[in-house]
């Protein structure tokens, strides 16, 4: 594919994110976090009323996003600021778009946005094109 | 008042080591499993989802979450947040392969927030490295520490 700058990649979308999934994370991270796992302690901590998506998942997400947009490329720096929690049943848009590109590598700005809500991660990533 | 004099210092911390003993091998299965909990198949190269940079690093490091929030005079049961997550690659994660970490805390610098008071921001860095020694990827990551007891 050609890339320029100023290109939107392609969006990856999680429908709704997925209470059990995060049931699988605590294992993955081996981290129990109940704010992952309980909506009655996130409900006690005046965090909302529904659990709360582990981090690194939204990270995976845009991850994701990066690696189906650009077939063949790999990541080579990502750095993602975490703006905002995701919970359970949102609908999460991941993307972003071309900021500048040599014939080895393209930069990029990544973002995460909750429908309804807005943003819930930003930040920017260095993808090593295929073939570089 | 918005400055930081008048609060008691956060602890030192910069430079407790976060080696891990233990190598972490990202299995298939598991690979498997958290790539369709994210929405993808798993690769059929024998890569690993990327995040893993994230997951082995936090599993293998030297020190529990719970353990490196205790190192900052912290209980996790009062939540820490992640505030922001980077990584560099040097080659992609593979799965069956034994990865040692290495790291260690950057600092932890006491602020006050708008939006949550008096909190701490903890820095920290861990590498990844193959069996050859080479890191395959470096992460340095940023959690917010609420100190609401000294707002």
């Amino acid at each position: 594919m050609t890339l320029r700058p100023g290109d939107a990649l392609a969006e990856f979308v999680i429908d709704s994110v997925s209470a059990a999934a995060m049931k699988d994370w605590a294992v993955f991270l081996a981290d129990p976090n109940p704010i992952h796992l309980d909506p009655a302690v996130v409900k006690a901590k005046g965090l909302g009323d529904r659990v709360i998506n582990q981090g690194p998942a939204n990270v995976a997400y845009v991850i994701n996003m990066l690696l189906l947009a650009v077939p063949g490329a790999a990541i080579a720096a990502l750095d993602a600021k975490f703006l905002d929690n995701a919970y359970a049943g949102d609908r999460l848009i991941a993307g972003g778009s071309v900021t500048a590109l040599t014939a080895a590598q393209a930069d990029c700005d990544i973002w995460v946005r909750a429908e309804g809500r807005g943003q819930i991660i930003s930040g920017t990533a260095t993808l090593t094109l295929p073939h570089a | 008042m918005s400055g930081t004099t008048d609060l008691p210092p956060a602890p030192e911390v910069a430079g407790i080591s976060l080696d891990g003993s233990d190598p972490y091998t990202i299995s298939a299965e598991q690979n498997a499993a958290l790539c369709r909990s994210t929405g993808v198949a798993p690769a059929a190269d024998g890569s690993a989802h990327p995040i893993y940079y994230y997951i082995a690093t936090q599993v293998a490091m030297g020190k529990t979450v719970a353990g490196l929030c205790a190192a900052c005079e912290f209980d996790v049961e009062d939540g820490p947040m992640m505030g922001s997550s980077g990584v560099r690659f040097a080659g992609a994660l593979r799965v069956g392969v034994p990865y040692q970490v290495s790291g260690e805390i950057l600092g932890l610098t006491r602020k006050r927030s708008r939006k949550l008071g008096v909190m701490d921001v903890l820095e920290y860095r861990l590498r990844l490295h193959a069996p050859d020694g080479v890191a395959i990827a470096e992460t340095t990551n940023v959690w917010v520490l609420p100190r609401p007891a000294l707002a």
